[in-house]
Parts: structure tokens; sequence; C-alpha cells
């Protein structure tokens, strides 16, 4: 999933971006601490725009899925730490063949209106995402299930390979194996919805998940109330607000006068916060699921080559680029696989910093005068800048860039088209497997529209991946994914950046904040305001 | 009066249909595609071709041009891609935030810029003029996200006065409305000066001094009243600026208006959001026209409807 309707990068329209507003407000001796509020309301600044909906169904986006997992639960959940844990469903088991799940589902919860939770409404969640009808475009995570593709295509009446035996089980059968499937039961598209969803469900939901939906104020805020009776256990605070502020530099001064209890801190901002000894304590961190690189359109002249492609990854010091214009945020990418992931391979160094080297490539490949490329970037957040970065690099290896900037949906459509040479890109992991990127980034299947804009095709990664997908045993696929990851690494079809660091700012009264490492990780439950025991100096 | 009134909005007609042509015509040509945006990545082709289908994006310009004007005829903005929410009813949530915001800064801006204007004109040249001119230079040269920040910084995050952004009660809309309006207060007071230096320097001023009025009544019932004139007409022009300058105005202070939500739905190419609210807002611009053009009347007999 790209982060351009997914996360923060999200350009929303013209931002001051000129001022590093923490520098300034420390300048001014603006960073005093707040005393803990009175409020036993959770205040998350996270969203910087509007969720499209809160219907899980039209959950494309990063507010949309945050939102979801608060009110919906899904048969699964990711934790914080993006592990696959448990949650409508207490167990599941899978057959010797691969081919057919059975979930076991809790009994006794119920709907935030009183409904009974049962198998049935699980069929019926699935289909109302695959209809044809639901305009949200969604079903993929569901296209594993046997007849869910021709469901959604309008050729059946139901899908086929869901069955529901009694109240408490859920069969699925898969038109093939496909090991990681759970994980598809965990994204917000898949949460359960009630029998019943009026037309405006989207803006008053009803689901089974810790938190109720009480209102939203649109592009204002979104308040949930915490759930009494959540099976998963209750909510520690009373309730939780999602507040919409576009601008990074409005949310750090929320944060700063103690209104908000959560704020994710810009890359660029990042140095300051972690230098001033008052605002360090307040930082925690998290890998993240998200891939920051550059798709080589590999059907494209020079580029086809891929001792070019080579090339351009030794021109290039990303170490330099991620420590001044990421605020040293991540790590250097070998591969597409984060370091978090089974199939990482620790022992892969990335490629190197020898700009001799690219010019030997480049003239082995007979360009001893160099190539020129277009690089194509979004205007979101840091890319202009590390776009410059990497022209300026290219250009010392003989390599002449010519920079495209277009805003994030232009060039999204000019890279799936196959316009660009190379497009600087990043993918937020759906669901935490390396499968989530090798498949749509680099699989043939999914070239264009589906992920793989470096139109990267080669035959031995492509079985490689699609044996990996129905390898049932974890260790074999991890070891699959690793060779995969190592044939991309070598055929280098994009310029391998950074795996990104997510940092958060959290106030010094919240308790139990832990950043997620995927979007839809944290759902606040153990999160509360810690008040402090009245002193008796009033 | 009524009849000018019709004559003006029958004329508007074609203005507003010029504006529906040209909006349409512009995201038909823009690069990016609505329906990779509703989908998000890694969707298939054949969904994507059912929603181009069932949106009429496969359909030569034309019908969809019809199709979209015909819906216009009957009064239906459509429906949002994105968040398939009726139009109408996103942009009526949230226009009269905007509007709240624009008539406050205009309101600060009106009164601060004419008494500024008309304490300058009555000793051009001296230290309050001086200093006045000072002020309106910067005013004018300061983008209003900078003001909005300095603002945020001073009086929230440092002084803890004011909420630092947000929707809410008068609390919440000081600073935005501050921000907005500074760069008209400049350019208001700079207009109105100039406009009351030429009314002071007339005949019936002169002769209304002669009569031995006092002084304050000269300037604000004489004097003042003939001077309205071409501020009135900056006035009128500024709503543009307000309507436009909002945008910025409520992505700073996280003001949850109509500026934000075009912005929003030109980033996610939101074919009938972009469309609606541009036609909303330019129905909007034609009245706001028609008014200034009867505050002319009002303000000046010799003006007639």
């Amino acid at each position: 999933m790209s982060t351009a309707t997914r996360r923060r990068r999200f350009v929303s329209g013209p931002r001051c971006r000129t001022i590093p507003f923490a520098i300034l407000a420390l300048a001014l001796g603006g960073c005093g601490g707040s005393s803990t509020p009175e409020r036993r309301t959770l205040i998350d600044s996270r969203d910087n725009y509007d969720p499209r909906s809160l219907d899980p169904a039209l959950s494309t986006d990063v507010p949309t899925g945050r939102a979801v997992a608060y009110v919906f639960d899904g048969l699964t959940r990711f934790t914080e730490r993006a592990e696959l844990a448990p949650n409508l469903a207490t167990t599941w088991e899978v057959s010797p063949d691969g081919l057919i799940y059975t979930f076991h589902l809790k009994s006794g919860v119920r709907f935030h209106d009183g409904t009974p939770f049962t198998a049935a409404d699980v069929k019926h969640s699935f289909e109302r995402v695959l209809d044809p009808a639901t305009p949200g475009g969604r079903g993929w995570p569901l296209y594993p299930i046997k007849g869910a593709k021709d469901y959604a295509a309008g050729k059946l009446k139901s899908i086929s390979g869901v069955e529901v035996p009694n109240d408490t089980t859920v069969l699925f059968t898969l038109a093939e194996p496909f090991a990681i499937f759970p994980k598809m039961l965990a994204m917000p598209a898949t949460g359960i919805v009630p029998h019943r969803t009026p037309p405006d469900f989207g803006e008053h939901p009803v689901g089974t998940g810790p938190w109720r939906f009480v209102e939203w104020r649109h592009d204002d805020y979104l308040r949930f109330a915490r759930n009494a009776d959540y099976h998963g256990g209750a909510p520690l605070a009373d309730s939780l607000e999602a507040r919409i502020i576009p601008e990074m530099s409005t949310a750090e001064a929320e944060f700063e006068a103690g209104n908000v209890d959560v704020l994710w801190v810009p890359e660029q901002a990042t140095p300051a916060w972690e230098e001033n000894e008052e605002t360090r304590p307040l930082l925690q961190s998290a890998p993240s699921l998200r891939l920051i690189y550059a798709a080589m359109n590999t059907t494209h002249g020079p580029l086809r080559d891929v001792r070019v492609r080579r090339a351009i990854n030794y021109a290039i010091d990303t170490r330099v680029i991620l420590r001044r214009l990421m605020g040293g945020r991540g790590t250097v990418a070998a591969g597409v696989i984060p370091p978090s992931l089974a199939g990482f391979d620790s022992t892969r160094a990335p490629y190197p910093y020898d700009p001799a080297k690219a010019r030997a490539l480049l003239a082995e490949a007979g360009y001893p005068n160099g190539v020129d490329v277009e690089l194509w970037s979004s205007q979101s957040e840091q890319f202009p800048r590390i776009a410059q970065t990497i022209q300026a690099y290219l250009a010392r290896a003989n390599i002449r860039v010519k920079l495209v900037q277009r805003d994030a949906s232009s060039m999204r459509e000019a890279a799936r088209k196959g316009n660009t040479d190379i497009a600087l890109k990043d993918w937020y992991a759906d669901y935490p497997d390396a499968e989530n990127f090798l498949y749509p980034l680099l699989h043939s299947a999914n070239a264009g529209v589906g992920g793989n804009v470096s139109f990267y095709h080669n035959a031995t990664f492509d079985s490689v991946v699609s044996a990996s997908r129905r390898e049932q045993d974890p260790a074999k696929r991890a070891a699959l994914y690793r060779q995969a990851d190592s044939i991309a690494f070598e055929d280098a079809p994009m310029i391998f950046l950074f795996f990104y660091k997510e940092v958060d700012a959290v106030q010094p009264w919240i308790k139990g904040y832990v950043v997620p490492s995927i979007f839809n990780g944290q759902r606040w439950t153990t999160v509360s305001i810690k008040h402090e025991a009245k002193a008796g100096t009033k | 009066m009524i009849s000018f009134i019709a004559r003006r909005l029958a004329l508007s007609i074609p203005t507003l249909i010029g504006v529906l042509v040209v909006t349409f015509l512009l995201l038909y040509v823009a690069p990016g595609d609505p329906v990779q945006e509703m989908v998000g990545e890694r969707a298939d082709s054949a969904t994507i071709a059912r929603l181009r289908k069932d949106l009429r994006l496969d359909e030569p310009v034309t019908s969809q041009f019809t199709h979209y004007a015909g819906g216009i005829l009957r009064g239906n903005l459509g429906t949002s891609y994105i968040t398939r929410r009726p139009i109408i009813q996103d942009v009526l949530e949230r226009f009269p935030k905007t509007l709240l915001l624009a008539g406050t800064a205009m309101l600060f801006a009106s009164i601060t810029g004419i008494f500024i204007g008309v304490l300058s004109a009555q000793h051009p040249n001296g230290w309050f003029d001086r200093l006045a001119l000072g002020a309106a230079y910067l005013g004018i040269s300061f983008p209003v996200y900078w003001v909005g920040l300095l603002l945020i910084l001073l009086f929230a995050v440092t002084l803890h006065w004011l909420p630092p952004s947000g929707y809410g009660g008068l609390r919440h809309l000081i600073l935005p409305a501050l921000a907005l309006g500074t760069r008209s207060v400049a350019f208001l007071a700079r207009v109105t000066r100039s406009a009351m230096l030429d009314v002071l320097n007339s005949d019936f001023v002169r002769t209304a001094r002669a009569k031995g009025l006092r002084e304050h009544v000269v300037v604000t019932r004489h004097a003042l009243r003939n001077a309205l004139i071409p501020v009135i007409t900056v006035l009128g022009l500024d709503f543009g600026y307000y309507l436009t300058g909002s945008i910025l105005t409520e992505t700073i202070f996280s003001w949850p208006g109509l500026g934000r939500y075009v912005v929003n739905a030109i980033s996610r190419r939101d074919l009938p959001a972009i469309q609606g609210s541009v036609l909303f807002l330019s129905v909007v611009f034609v009245l706001v026209n028609l008014l200034t053009d009867l505050a002319y009347a009002k303000a000046d007999k010799r003006v007639a409807l």
C-alpha cells in the first residue's frame, strides 16, 4: 500500500514547512512542561486528513484504517509490534493440503448495538466487501478464498469458499494454498460488521471493537467511548479522540500546549527533539514496515541493463541521505524485506557508496559517456529533497538525471502506466509479512497497477515468490523469501533506500502507549492517563 | 431594485455555465486517475475496469458532461468518489464554518482597517500615519501561514491564552480570524487613507467645517461616508481572497472548512467533490458581487440601480 494515501505523507495542499517549529518554540523559550491535564479522554494527533469513511469496506487509507481498528474487530488482529494475534477467532487450523481453514469464534460477543455476533456475520461481512454494489474496490484481501473473485465480478450469488456450519465456526476453502491467509483477516477491510448496515453506516459505524463510535466532526475530530463489555478486555481510558490536524507545526503546538497526547514527529524536526533534554525523554520509536525506494523501470532504455541499475545503486550514498534528510530515521535497505520480518537476511550488506565502481559498470554496459534518465518524485515531505540529492550523486557518476516533480496522484498514474524511468516511492505494509513487499512490488503478476512499477520480470524470482505463498512451513517459507529477496537485490530493479523508523512524542502522563509498527496495530486499549494523586498544596 | 437583482441573477447564469464547463474540462485533462485513488494500490484491473464503468469514466467526455450537467440541473451535485457521501451534504456542513471564519476576519479587517485609515488621514505624515504605513507594508508582505504560525506560537504556545487550533467557540475563532484578516487590514487602511485624504480636501468638507461642525462629525458623517465607495469595492474583491486565503488558514488552524475539503478532494482526484465545491463557491462569488453593488447604492445615493 502506498503511503501517499496511507500516511501523513499525504500532501493536502500548500504547507509551511519552512519553519522548524520546535526549534522556533525552543528559541522563544516555549518548550515548557505542561502539567497533567484533568481530562479522561486520550487524544491522538497523528491523523492529518479526514478518514474517507468509517466503513471497513472503504478503508484504503491510514486514518480510516486506524479508526476502523478502534470500532471493528477482525477474526485476527495485529499487535503494536505487528504480530498476528487472535481476535474474534480464538483459534484456527488449516488442512494438510493448505486449502481449508477452520476458524473457531468467540461466543457471547455482542455488537455495540446489542446484537449478538455469530459466524453468519463473518460471511455477510465478507460478501459485503466483495459485493460489486459496494463501491469500495477493496476486495483483494479476500481473493484467496475460492469463488471470491467470481463473486466480486458478479458471476456468483455467494462466495462458494465460505461455510458456516454453526454459530461459532467458519470454514474457508481457498482457491489455492496461501499460507499467510490469517493475516488477511486482520486488515481493516475484513472487519466484521453487523447484519444490518444502513446507508449511512460509514458515518455511524457499529462493530464489536474496543471503542464505540460517538461522534465524527469532519476534518476536526473523531470521538469514541470505551466499550465496557469488550471481549478482549475493556479499554483503560474512558474515551478516545482522534484529532485531524493537517499541519505538522500545528500538531506540534497542540502537543506543546498539552492538548494532545501523542504526536508524530516529522523527520526534519527529529534532531531538534532528540537534542533537547526536555523533549528527548518523550520520544518513542519503532521500526516501521515501510520501505522507501526508487523503482527503476526495467523496460526503459539503459535501465534494461542490470549493470546500469547496479551502477545507480553504487553511485548513491544512502547513509548520508538517511542521516541528513530523514533525521537518521531508519536503516539502509539491502533488499525489500524489513529487518523485523521473517525472510530478512542480516548477512546481506547494502550497496556500498562507490562512484568509481558505478562508472566502471556503466562503461562495461557500453555507456562510457554516461546515461540520461528521468527521476520522478511527488511533492510529499522529504521526497523532492531526496530526489535532488540522488540527482547530485548520480551526476558524479556521469548519470544525468532530469527531475520530474508531480503531485502524488499524477506521479502514481504515470508510474503505473510505465511512463517513468525512475520513480521515488514508498511502500507501507498492509500486513506484516515479507510477501507484502516481494509480491506486490516485484512479482510480474503485479506489473503496473498491481504495484510493480519497475515492471520487473524474472521468472526465477516469480516462481520462488509463488512457491513461498503456498509454503506452509514457516522456516521453509522464510528461506524462500530470503532467496527471492537476494535475487531482487542482485537484479536491482530499484534504488534500495531505507526502511523507515516511526518516531512519536508521547506526553509524560501517558501510560502504556507503544508506537505501532503497523498502522492498525495500536488500538489504545491499554493506554491510560496517569492522574497523579493530588498533593496537599492547594 | 428588484429588477436590477433579477437582471444580475439572470446574467450570472452564463458565468456559472462557463465555470461548470471549464472545471469539468480541466479535470478531464488533468493527470491522475480517480479510480486508482479510490481503490488504493494493489487493486486488480478487473475491479478498476468495473468501477470505471460504474462511474461512467469510460464514456466519451461529451456524454460524461451531459450526465453531470443533467444532475446539476436537477439540483444534484453528485456523490463523492472517495467518501460515498452526497457532495451537497459535505459542502453544506463545511461552508458555514468557512463563512464564519471569513466573515469574522472581514469584520475585524474592515473595522480595524477603516479606523486606522481614518486616523492616518487626519494627520497625514504624522507619527501615527508613518507607523501605520510601516505596519501596513509589513502586513501586506507577510504570508498568511507565517502570520498564522507566529500567532499560534505567541498566543497559544508561549502565553497559553488561546487554543492553538480546532473549531469551537469564540476562543477558537480569534487566531485564525486575525491571521486571515491581517493582510486585509493593511490594504484597507491604505485605501481608506487615500480616499479620506481626497475627500477631506474637497469643497463640501471645507463647507462643513466652515459651518462650525465638530471635527468628528465632519470626519464620520461627511467625509467617511463618501470615502467608503472604494473601500466597499476592495472589500467585495477581497472576499475572493478570503475564500482562497482561507484554504491556508484552515490548514494551519485545523479549521474544518470548505477550503481544506477542496484541497483534499483535488489531491484524491475526487472529481464530483471538486466540481461541486467550485460550482458552489462560484455561486457564492456571484452573490457577493451582487451584494457589493447593492452596498454601493446604500453608501452613495447617486448610484441608481
